[in-house]
């Protein structure tokens, strides 16, 4: 059972640690019990050996276990808590490991952080540990070596560079793991003079500079999206991309909540792309990018009483106003000024110890641009010795990088191969996360924990050994961060006096809560060394930044530079699961392309794959057209991250026919990077560049969208007049939900029912209710369930020809109204019909329905008719045209044991989880008791940062789901065929005065297109 | 043996069939029973000529494109075919209505034609009836290949099993197609065969190799022309025409059901079975004409399939256009009537949507063209007829496209829609049916006889009764 984790107890009598590499792993001690972790390590590396085809000595007798270690149950799944690293937002995770084998990522539900939810990146991070093409071991001068051999050559280069007083940095993305940070402060202590540079793909460098200018700590305030009534975002995608998304849209759900007991909270969000934030807003205000500093200036002048400004920022200065001290505003900007007088907005607004909390500050973003500008000069007047990179990936994200080749010693610690490596003179690859003990420390007060769940696949090393090795002082991971926690957390914990005791809960727990006022901010690196104590400054304290006005340049086009919801960046490009994720906004997988806005592209004559050169000062690059409604016009947006080294590998991906195109474009890779393009500007890193021109260039490239039509309206000269849009997403306003005549969700309709009532559901009926208001399309849950149920990626070809194999889809809706474009997400998925259209129609009862009410596909009965298919009013169902490849070599160990993979020629579809379903009831049963309300969880509801997805037994009257099946904001999806869905969608809450016509059932008020 | 006559009971003429055949004689040319048997029996004598072998060869080669197209697609995957998540059938299903549709005016005309005692129908029943079985075999194709795992087809039978045993899904309108299209082939096949009987026995007598007399005379099951066997075979022709007699209605209303008993807008509709029966027998009828007017040129069977043929014919074709056009409307006020939003969109995205070329392809094929057929000028001219009849099966292969693909491609959520495009393999599978189909055909007319000897000569014999002066009185 997935909700039972639990961490062994022997960890800390033995100290399993890391097992030195030449130790040969076959043997144990023949008077020592084997523990249940050196089992599940032994396991996990059969596993790998069978699938790999490594060095290491094959297994020659499979024993079984004389003496069964307690508690374990082959196969059997247990849940181990441990940190996300996919990005630095520092989310809590729960692996599921059977037999020694993760299998599943789901979100830790105690993290005070993500609290259970996660993002996609965690979700596929997976892929990543079985990942075949990363590095095995490590390799000098592109030969690989052994770690003696490496270790050998890189400490004599490291002492003759100490000897001469070299310059060595360390170039890494923020770090905010305790134990890693000593371990690169302690290496680079050994040298005259060591520098740790970080630097985030996606910078939140001037809102950092911003705060060491107002209050004196280069630091992220913790936004508290919990506490706060009014929210403005300006141009800061704080539920898709900034900083810490699960957090926030954890936070930003649970306050906007019907019936979460505040005052319904109200957020503008004024952009230039269309973003699913802005998506969610109440209102959207489509500035162009060079517009938002002159807007700030206008908001701050109206905020402080004194501008004269109209319209949106009157409007958003009096609602900001209204909600003093529950009012938030946040920048995404990275002009200095722009951040600063954000700052001064929210200290006027009293958002300071309210919603802004900087006492906790968050450590999720660390990078500094103005200490990569700096390093960059340095490599380029040759001052650097030698340069060590982790995580980073310098020579694809950054625009002018090529100095760093100058590097005499340039040594990269990456997992896979990218532009880096390419360029490195030494690799010493780190381990997965999932690999290896570590530690993290998010925010103030919090600390996490990092285990590992599996033995290395490969010959890889901790980076934190990595470094202790390089600095003389070699140790295993596990001991460097115990004993970090005992020198530097165990004193300031309450919660005992037996150190191993706290130890092991933590590891157990995966956290620990630190009372903040004995919590300092983690050692800091040179480039940002402030006062540990956050100094709060009152308003007219703060200093001025520049009184002028800025002006924004009217007809200009502007390129904004962004990293997609789905492709969080270059460093995740080589993840299939995430480029077969279709961005929430546009739809599109596996591409990067121009986002121009509908009179852009009336203007000049552009289509949807169209291609198109953009021409700026810095360069150009050729890119398919995107339309993209809602985006304004002097925007152009291009994502980052694509076009690297890393997506090469996916030349051969999918299945290969006289007519089947590759997955990568005319250069061999996926999409074109568009990281040339971004600008220097005073030492930070401008994802804005102005004057822009788009000249249309020849041919096309068609993109690959998971979704062709966009509206629930369709189009006008196919409906007779007057049709209203089509209820799909039903929407009702706050002030009809309120009142209190209004009926609860029943049929509105008399249905009649040709069936005899024969096969009543007595025993559990599943169904599932999902919150239309609460989801931000995200796609956390898409790529849970693919990772859950061993869904194909298929590749890019297919998808063009709409055979994505998704099993849960979320299908967007645009809608505009005088609060500017909306967006509707609804997660799609088998609706498990009490009348199901598809189980009538199979020649060979191949679909059939439970006695639990769910809609069961027998993968082995089916001949692959497709008619259920057709007949589905869904399309819920996803047919095998081809033989699908699962990955190769190490990568099939990631298949969930649990789920049947499919052959080609057979349906398939979303199945509720069965596998889960019946884990959980033989749980219960083996347990003497009932299945309980939330015991079984989907694996998309597990995942959903927002709890969205809800599911449970319809039958209990007092579960959730029951319940919710019947809420006033319940409905199902064409009720009208009567197929009587086990799905029901609650509608979205509007804000504002109902609109005429609007009923309290609201039903048919759909969406306008 | 050639000059036996058929001892048919004598034909109940009602006046106005009289009217219509008492205009032309049945068979031109004042042929004797003894120069039937020869023109008749003459191609399958002979050696084949060179257009013969022209078109054998187009054939055998469009077959082997289908076939090289299939042992792909079922060695590769269905996703070799444009299909998507969205349209799961488009050129299988609509190629497997339409030859089905075809296959129907073979049993219309042996069947319901000879129990209403229709005596031209002897000219052409031979032949219609070997289209309808080459048909049956062409469309049966399709819905094997379209399965994910044709190899496993057999599924969709009930049989004995040791799985369970597991039986099939009763309630599926795919498993009443197995039902209705095994036994259409099966009862088809049969009624040919034994039609062909006495024919095949005067090949036997005719036969001038030792070979041929042994291969006829085996297949012909010692057919020896007595009294007794003609009664038999005569009451055993009458069984087979009742029981195939419903198979006419019967298929295709099943066939229908496919689409019918669906919840898809524009497949969910009650007017399908007659819709498409009657769409069946225009296509079937257009097909009988495309063939028989190629047939009576090259085979120089003139004389035996005539102007009236062709006439009577048209004359079928331009009333079930009627009826398809009917149909085509009632679609129209029906979904309008419904006041059915998604039924109502439907409708128009057909006539105007991104599929519109598709369906006035289709109106303008099934309903305007063959409006021409009301003139008797158009209709008695052979090449416009022939080039009408390509016109009319052009468009009822739209018709099925139409109604599959158009009512699939946009459904109920918008999120859904998606196009679909052919690719070269669907394309070559659908020139390789007409491929199997001509290969069949043309060694049909090569080896047995394509008019049914025994029965036009008992129709010219009843014929040349009702003309003589004796029964004058009984023509009003």
């Amino acid at each position: 059972m997935a909700n039972t984790y639990w961490k062994s107890l022997e960890a800390r009598d033995r100290h399993p640690g890391r097992v030195p590499d030449n130790e040969a792993e076959h043997v144990q001690d023949a008077d020592r019990e084997p523990s249940r972790r050196d089992f599940l390590r032994l396991a996990g590396f059969s596993a790998a050996a069978i699938g790999t085809s490594c060095s290491r000595a094959p297994v020659k007798h499979a024993v079984p276990l004389v003496v069964q270690p307690e508690g374990f149950v082959p196969g059997a799944t247990a849940s181990y808590a441990t940190t996300c690293q996919g990005c630095a937002a520092g989310c809590g995770l729960l692996v599921t490991s059977r037999d020694g084998r993760p299998t599943k990522v789901e979100g830790l539900p105690e993290h005070p952080l993500s609290a259970g939810g996660t993002c996609a990146l965690a979700q596929a991070s997976l892929a990543g540990l079985y990942d075949n093409r990363r590095f095995r071991r490590p390799s000098i001068e592109g030969r690989d070596a052994t770690w003696a051999e490496a270790d050998a050559q890189l400490t004599g280069r490291f002492d003759a560079i100490r000897k001469a007083g070299g310059a060595v940095r360390v170039l890494t993305p923020t770090v905010h793991s305790p134990t890693l940070r000593q371990e690169i402060e302690g290496f680079l202590a050994t040298f005259a003079d060591g520098v740790h540079v970080e630097y985030d793909a996606l910078s939140a460098s001037a809102a950092l500079d911003a705060h060491l200018v107002t209050h004196g700590l280069r630091a992220l305030p913790r936004y508290r999206f919990d506490r706060a009534d009014v929210v403005a975002g300006l141009d800061a995608d704080f539920l898709g991309t900034w900083v810490a998304p699960v957090e926030y849209a954890s936070a930003y759900a649970r306050r906007r909540a019907v019936g979460s007991g505040h005052a319904p909270m109200w957020h503008a969000q004024v952009e230039s792309r269309v973003t699913i934030t802005g998506g969610k807003a109440d209102r959207r205000i489509a500035v162009a990018p060079d517009e938002i500093p002159a807007l700030v200036f206008d908001l701050l002048a109206a905020i402080e009483g004194r501008g004269t400004a109209g319209g949106d920022v009157a409007m958003l200065a009096e609602r900001l106003l209204a909600a003093r001290g529950r009012a938030l505003v946040i920048a995404g900007s990275q002009d200095l000024d722009t951040q600063i007088r954000c700052n001064r907005i929210n200290a006027a607004l009293g958002a300071y110890g309210a919603t802004l909390d900087l006492d906790r500050p968050s450590y999720q973003r660390r990078g500094d641009d103005r200490a990569v500008r700096r390093l960059l000069d340095e490599a380029a007047a040759g001052q650097v010795a030698a340069l060590v990179v982790w995580r980073a990936n310098p020579f694809f994200d950054l625009p002018d990088a090529s100095a760093l080749a100058r590097v005499p010693l340039l040594v990269s610690l990456a997992e896979r191969p990218d532009e880096t490596t390419a360029a490195a003179h030494a690799i010493c690859p780190d381990h997965h996360p999932f690999e290896s003990w570590g530690d993290s420390g998010p925010v103030a007060g919090l600390l996490g924990t990092c285990q590992p769940l599996v033995r290395p696949l490969g010959e890889t090393r901790g980076v934190i050994e990595t470094l202790a090795a390089w600095r003389g002082r070699p140790a295993a991971a596990h001991d460097l961060v115990r004993e970090r926690w005992r020198a530097g957390v165990w004193p300031r914990q309450q919660e005992g006096t037996d150190f191993e005791r706290f130890w092991s809960g933590s590891v157990q727990r995966g956290f620990i809560t630190l009372d903040a006022a004995s919590a300092p901010a983690p050692a800091s690196s040179a480039p940002s060394r402030v006062p540990s104590a956050p100094a709060r400054e009152s308003a007219a304290a703060l200093p001025a930044p520049s009184v002028e006005r800025p002006r924004p340049e009217p007809g200009a086009l502007t390129l904004v530079l962004y990293n997609k919801t789905s492709m969080p960046g270059g460093e995740h490009a080589w993840n299939p699961l995430l480029q077969e994720l279709p961005d929430p906004v546009s739809k599109v997988v596996w591409d990067n392309y121009a986002a121009v806005s509908p009179a852009i592209a009336a203007r000049q004559g552009l289509a949807t794959g169209d291609l198109v050169r953009v021409e700026t000062e810095g360069g150009a690059l050729t890119l398919p057209v995107l339309v993209q409604p809602g985006q304004h016009e002097r925007t152009v947006a291009v994502a980052l991250g694509y076009g690297g080294l890393v997506t090469e590998r996916f030349r051969d991906l999918g299945r290969h026919w006289f007519r089947s195109r590759p997955t990568v474009g005319e250069q061999g890779r996926v999409g074109v990077n568009a990281a040339p393009l971004l600008r220097w500007r005073e030492g930070r890193l401008e994802r804005e560049v102005a004057g822009v021109r788009l000249v249309r260039a020849n041919g096309r490239r068609e993109l690959a969208c998971t979704q062709e039509y966009h509206s629930l309206a369709v189009p006008a000269h196919l409906v007779p007049a007057g049709t209203p849009p089509r209820p799909i997403v039903q929407e009702i306003s706050r002030d009809a939900l309120m009142r209190p005549d209004g009926a609860a969700h029943g049929p509105s309709h008399e249905m009649a029912d040709l069936w005899p009532e024969d096969h009543p559901a007595t025993g559990h009926r599943w169904g599932m209710a999902i919150d239309l208001d609460a989801c931000t399309g995200c796609g956390a849950c898409v790529v849970a369930c693919q990772v859950e149920n061993n869904v194909p990626v298929v590749g890019l070809d297919e998808v063009r020809r709409n055979r994505e194999m998704h099993w849960l889809r979320i299908d967007r809706y645009y809608t505009e109204d005088d609060d500017g474009l909306h967006m509707a997400h609804q997660p799609m998925l088998c609706q498990h019909c009490g009348h199901a259209p598809c189980e009538t129609v199979c020649p060979t009862l191949a679909t059939v329905h439970s006695a639990e009410g769910l809609n069961q596909q027998v993968y082995n009965r089916c001949v692959g008719t497709r008619y259920c298919a057709n007949n589905c009013p869904f399309k819920a169902r996803r047919f095998n045209w081809f033989a699908y490849p699962h990955g190769e070599g190490t990568e099939t160990l990631g298949l969930n044991p649990g789920v049947t993979v499919r052959t080609r020629g057979v349906m398939e579809k979303c199945t509720m989880c069965v596998h889960r379903i019946q884990e959980g009831k033989i749980a219960a049963k083996s347990a003497g008791t009932r299945v309980g309300d939330g015991d079984i969880r989907t694996a998309c509801q597990q995942s959903c940062p927002t709890r969205a997805i809800t599911f449970g037994d319809l039958n209990d009257p007092s579960s959730a789901v029951a319940r919710l099946s019947h809420d006033r904001r319940g409905y199902v999806l064409l009720e009208e065929l009567n197929v009587q869905p086990s799905v029901t969608y609650l509608k979205i809450v509007r804000q504002g005065a109902p609109t005429s016509g609007e009923t309290g059932a609201a039903e048919g008020s759909g969406h306008h297109g | 043996m050639g000059e036996v006559l058929v001892g048919a009971a004598p034909a109940i003429v009602s006046g106005r069939k009289a009217r219509v055949q008492a205009a032309a004689p049945l068979i031109a040319g004042a042929k004797s029973l003894a120069d039937v048997t020869r023109d008749v029996c003459a191609p399958v004598g002979r050696r084949p000529g060179a257009a013969w072998w022209a078109a054998f060869l187009v054939a055998v080669a469009a077959l082997g494109a289908g076939a090289a197209a299939v042992a792909y697609q079922v060695a590769t995957g269905i996703g070799t075919w444009g299909l998507n998540t969205t349209v799961g059938w488009a050129f299988d299903i609509t190629n497997f209505v339409f030859w089905i549709g075809i296959g129907h005016a073979g049993t219309l005309i042996s069947a319901i034609l000879f129990l209403l005692r229709q005596r031209w129908r002897t000219s052409v029943n031979r032949a219609a009836e070997a289209m309808t079985l080459f048909a049956v075999m062409c469309a049966g194709i399709f819905p094997l290949i379209h399965m994910g795992r044709p190899w496993l087809a057999y599924w969709v039978l009930p049989y004995p099993n040791f799985r369970g045993p597991l039986w099939v899904n009763f309630r599926s309108p795919l498993a009443w197609d197995a039902f209705a299209i095994s036994t259409y082939f099966i009862i088809s096949a049969t009624f040919w065969y034994v039609g062909l009987l006495p024919d095949l026995a005067t090949l036997r007598d005719r036969a001038k190799t030792a070979l041929g007399r042994r291969l006829a005379g085996f297949f012909s099951l010692g057919w020896d022309g007595s009294a007794r066997t003609w009664h038999r075979y005569e009451l055993v022709y009458l069984l087979l025409a009742g029981l195939a007699t419903p198979l006419v209605v019967s298929v295709h209303t099943i066939v229908s059901w496919d689409f019918a008993t669906s919840v898809i807008p524009g497949w969910h509709a009650t007017i399908f079975p007659p819709y498409f029966v009657a769409g069946a027998i225009f296509s079937g009828m257009a097909m009988v004409l495309t063939l028989m007017i190629v047939a009576r040129t090259v085979l120089g069977l003139q004389d035996y399939i005539t102007v009236g043929h062709v006439d009577v014919m048209a004359r079928l074709v331009i009333a079930t256009s009627g009826m398809v056009g009917l149909a085509y409307l009632t679609e129209f006020f029906t979904a309008a009537y419904s006041g059915n939003a998604y039924e109502q969109f439907v409708f128009l995205n057909r006539a105007a949507g991104p599929f519109a070329w598709a369906y006035w392809t289709m109106v303008a094929c099934n309903v305007l063209v063959p409006q021409l057929l009301w003139f008797r000028g158009v209709r008695h001219n052979m090449a416009l007829v022939f080039v009408l009849s390509l016109f009319v099966n052009v468009g009822m292969w739209f018709e099925r496209f139409v109604i599959i693909v158009t009512s699939l491609h946009r459904d109920f959520l918008p999120a859904n829609w998606a196009g679909y495009t052919p690719t070269l393999i669907e394309v070559a599978t659908f020139v390789g049916s007409f491929g199997l189909f001509f290969t069949l055909f043309l060694l049909f007319c090569r080896f047995v006889p394509v008019i049914a000897i025994a029965e036009v000569k008992g129709a010219m014999v009843a014929d040349r009764h009702e003309r003589a002066p004796a029964h004058a009185e009984h023509v009003p």
